[in-house]
């Protein structure tokens, strides 16, 4: 068996009566930098809403890290490694950028003393410390006490990849973390994800930017209406004919594509 | 306990169910639209109330009330205007400065002239002391009508979800709250806190039927309000505005994007809430014939159980559920003393909350997302 | 100390205290129009026990003890619901309680209950200064980051670890207790309670300080409860002294329109987070101001 960090296995979900995801399921190698492609309402998101445990599941099964999380409680998930960012930002916007990174120690400081530690009353405790290193090593450092619903969009993109990380995740799972971002920001986000990446974390990128996936990702899924059509490598995808005609459509596809939206 | 009373207070809580129906589907429409609890629902219920009682009473300064009403809608509709005139910014904001202060003056010379009181006396002398409640009926739905079109501004229009967070669906509920604090100490600072008695212009015309005595201007109240509220549910159902209301109701987000101008039927809403409390309050007036600052509140809690027995935004869940909520008081007061009634209303309705918070009739979309 | 300034002094605080009893809540996004049911419990809890032969100083916990207790166990059937529904099952649990105390004999029922031991203020100044320190305590640490969290977006602080429903619990509980501890110095002051002291209009005005005072910050409810407690009263005795009774007569009608327009134009509450950061208090995790840190970045890896 290969190392593999998640295994999903026949995964299905339904809403009312519309199937969105159909017997999905691939393996995401350890250190890998996998990606999960697909057009609009493919279901990229849902999957990451099963794997979070945001909705739960129909039927199959998601191993992480040799653990079955199939039934684990959303909040527990991020205990056993796995750690998420959003398709829009989900930041708190009335906490500040050091606090909204502290959120993301939580899963590790969930004991009595923890939860009462008094974080604000003592300066320069080790999780305030902690977070301002993750930020100043995201090269973030400049914004450390502000209210994050003031900072550009760019910005607050890379401070939720490091609320993610300061979980210790051993998979992180981004949601389109390149859409809305110009040309420089995507430069430094990339940059940022290959340090993360090098680290030794996991990554499942949901992406739209192919030029954004070649740069970053080694391996590709490729999802259509809820299935699974195609697993490769990046250079491989553009091959595939199924790909491409869920990209660009044959007749059918494009009646379906219709249909569906 | 004699059960030969029973058919007596079963009407008299039907009696008392019918005020509480209009207030309870003023309430339901506002939640059901916009997804707050409107706290000028009360106040708007006891002004109406009250300025029926001072024109029954002959006090003129109640069209004072009237003109500064009037005046702050009209600054805020040319605040409008100057919102949306093509004009540069400083100028906009001395054009808005000056208006706030004119409006300011405005209403601190209608205050110390009190011109409605000449104006009321040229109204008596044409309808006549016996005339007086059709004064009293157009005052007070008028008032409350252009009240409605100041709350609206307050509690909708110039409300900003910026972030969506939990709390922030409160923002119109502390403003309806802060409306009722004005309009209650307004009445209290024009009338002072005590009880407010007048005559029913209508006598005391009722009638036997059987063991029970039916009292006429409350049968007419009661039909009144029940073809009112049935109307009002027809309309919602058949008409083009009533398809308009059940779509921002249901879909706030896309109702615009199907054509429904939000702009214009909002301010429609609130004045069908705001006549329908008026309406109650002017008929609260007539049959109970004793109002205070404080009327509202009483009324307004009770219609608020009836409003969640039935279902939050369900008009017809708020009719029934505020017919069973008078009956309920009635009949726990008549069974068990007048001290206890708050424990079944107020029990049922803590339950139904948690047990089954759709109410009797309600479906779930309604309260739970943000405004 | 005057008489008079010691009676205000009382009031304000009490509504400190019992606006903090709704900010926990407020401040994990449960609004709670349910004060007075907590303050009556405390109130009537605290007086029953000192009446049955306990000391005043292990009465006031007792009754604490007690109405956590209650909020406790109602906290989970209450917290299922939300928004407008919160607020109805509050409230609808505010009136039970009235309706049940004014029914119970061995209380004083509808003639109201007397209170044995006196509480003057040299015990209600420290105690509402150790409820704000608490405060400021539990706001600072991991769990007040916790709450804020929720308050911002709760499904995601659920992805990441916190408890939502313990939170929320501990929130609503600990503020019940606050609010018990509240109502029972109210009686022990007083030395007199009844059912219609601690009616809707109080749930209501407790309700607007917490939320006009401004949620963000445990600043909010304390400067909120001061600010609309200390300008009406303010605005009173300056309507005395200078015989402008309509000063007196209007000051509500201004206090509303204040609201009303703060919820246009400062929609947040008085004390925001920002308004903290621009006038620099040290609370608050790891704060610097831009640039705090300086020198080259440390080579760690992240995380």
């Amino acid at each position: 068996m290969a190392d593999n960090v998640l295994s999903i296995e026949g995964l299905h979900k339904s809403f009312g009566g519309l199937k969105v995801i159909d017997d999905v399921g691939f393996d995401v190698r350890r250190g890998s930098r996998t990606a999960l492609i697909g057009p609009n309402g493919a279901g990229k998101t849902t999957v990451f809403n099963l794997l979070t445990g945001v909705y739960p599941v129909d039927a199959g099964t998601m191993v992480l890290d040799g653990r079955d999380i199939t039934r684990v409680p959303a909040r527990d998930r991020v205990i056993f490694g796995m750690s998420r960012s959003f398709q829009n930002i989900r930041l708190m916007p009335h906490l500040s950028t050091v606090e909204n990174v502290m959120l993301g120690q939580h899963a590790r400081a969930r004991r009595l003393g923890d939860l009462l530690y008094p974080l604000g009353l003592v300066p320069g405790n080790r999780w305030a410390r902690a977070a301002k290193e993750a930020l100043e090593d995201a090269g973030l450092d400049t914004y450390p006490g502000q209210v994050v619903a003031n900072l550009p969009y760019g910005v607050q993109k890379r401070i939720e990849v490091v609320r993610a990380m300061v979980s210790q995740p051993r998979l992180l799972l981004l949601d389109e973390p390149a859409a809305g971002l110009n040309q420089i920001e995507a430069q430094q986000l990339l940059a940022l994800l290959e340090k993360v990446s090098d680290s030794g974390v996991t990554l499942l990128v949901v992406e739209h930017d192919m030029h954004f996936v070649h740069n970053l990702c080694d391996h590709v899924a490729v999802l259509n209406f809820g299935r699974k059509i195609f697993e490769g490598t990046p250079a491989q995808v553009n091959e595939d004919p199924q790909v491409r005609e869920a990209y660009l459509g044959s007749d059918t596809a494009m009646a379906g594509a219709a249909h569906a939206s | 306990m004699d059960l030969s009373q029973l058919p007596q207070q079963i009407v008299n809580g039907l009696m008392l169910g019918g005020v509480y129906v209009m207030v309870a589907v003023a309430f339901t429409l506002i939640i059901g639209m916009l997804n707050f609890l409107n706290f000028t629902v009360p106040a708007l219920f006891m002004l109406a109330a009250v300025l029926m009682w001072a024109i029954l009473e002959g006090h003129g300064i109640a069209l004072d009330l009237t003109a500064i009403t009037v005046l702050l809608v009209l600054a805020m509709m040319a605040a409008d205007r100057l919102q949306h005139a093509k004009l540069p910014a400083p100028l906009k904001t001395g054009a808005a400065l000056g208006l706030a202060a004119a409006a300011c003056i405005a209403v601190w010379l209608v205050i110390s002239l009190k011109p409605g009181d000449p104006v009321f006396a040229w109204l008596d002398g044409a309808a006549g002391k016996s005339g007086r409640w059709v004064v009293g009926i157009a005052v007070a739905l008028f008032t409350v009508a252009m009240l409605s079109l100041l709350i609206e501004r307050f509690t909708y229009r110039y409300m900003k979800a910026k972030y969506g967070d939990a709390t922030e669906h409160a923002l119109p509920l502390v403003s309806s709250l802060g409306f009722l604090i004005v309009l209650e100490h307004t009445v209290i600072s024009t009338w002072g806190s005590d009880s407010l008695t007048t005559a029913s212009p209508f006598g005391h015309a009722s009638f036997t039927l059987g063991p029970v005595l039916f009292s006429v201007p409350q049968l007419i109240s009661l039909i009144l309000s029940l073809a009112i509220v049935f109307g009002l549910s027809i309309m919602l159902r058949t008409t083009k505005l009533g398809r308009a209301l059940r779509s921002i109701a249901e879909r706030p987000d896309t109702a615009p994007l199907m054509g429904v101008e939000v702009g214009r039927i909002v301010p429609v809403v609130y004045v069908i809430a705001g006549l329908l409390c008026a309406i109650a309050g002017i008929l609260f007036t007539i049959n109970y014939t004793t109002v205070d600052a404080y009327v509202g509140d009483t009324v307004a809690t009770v219609a608020i159980a009836g409003m969640v027995l039935g279902g939050l935004g369900n008009v017809w869940g708020a009719i029934i559920g505020a017919m069973l909520i008078g009956m309920v008081e009635v009949m726990s007061i008549y069974a068990v003393g007048a001290t206890f009634k708050k424990i079944p209303i107020w029990g049922l309705l803590l339950m139904i909350l948690i047990v089954r918070p759709t109410g009797l009739f309600g479906h779930t979309a309604i309260g739970k997302g943000k405004f | 100390m005057s008489g008079y300034l010691e009676s205000q002094l009382i009031i304000l605080c009490l509504n400190v205290i019992y606006a903090y009893g709704i900010f926990l809540p407020a401040a994990s996004g449960q609004l709670n129009l349910g004060a007075a049911g907590f303050i009556t419990i405390g109130a009537y809890a605290s007086a029953y026990f000192n009446m049955s032969g306990a000391p005043m100083y292990l009465a006031i916990p007792a009754s604490m003890l007690f109405c956590a207790a209650i909020a406790f166990v109602i906290a989970f059937p209450i917290l299922r619901t939300r928004g407008v529904y919160m607020v109805l099952a509050t409230f609808a649990f505010a009136e039970v309680v009235a309706g049940l105390i004014i029914n119970l004999e061995f209380l004083g029922a509808a003639a109201g209950y007397p209170v044995e031991s006196h509480a003057d203020f040299l015990v209600v100044v420290p105690v509402t200064i150790l409820v704000v320190l608490l405060c400021f305590f539990l706001m600072s640490t991991r769990l007040g980051l916790a709450m804020r969290s929720i308050h911002d977006d709760e499904a995601v602080a659920t992805l990441f670890g916190v408890d939502v429903r313990l939170a929320k619990v501990a929130a609503f509980t600990i503020g019940a207790a606050l609010m018990s501890l509240g109502g029972a110095l109210y009686g022990h002051h007083y030395n007199y309670i009844e059912t219609q002291s601690f009616n809707v209009l109080l749930s209501i005005y407790i309700l607007l300080y917490v939320l006009l005072g401004g949620t963000q910050t445990a600043w909010g409810p304390l400067i909120g409860a001061a600010f609309f407690t200390i300008v009406p009263e303010t605005l009173r005795q300056i309507a005395a002294s200078s015989g402008q009774e309509w000063i007196a007569d209007t000051r509500f009608i201004f206090f509303g329109a204040i609201i009303v327009l703060m919820m246009v134009f400062r929609p947040e509450g008085l004390i925001t987070r920002t308004l903290i950061d621009r006038v620099a208090m040290p609370f608050a995790g790891g704060r610097g101001g831009p640039g705090g840190r300086s020198g080259p970045a440390p080579t760690a890896k992240i995380a």
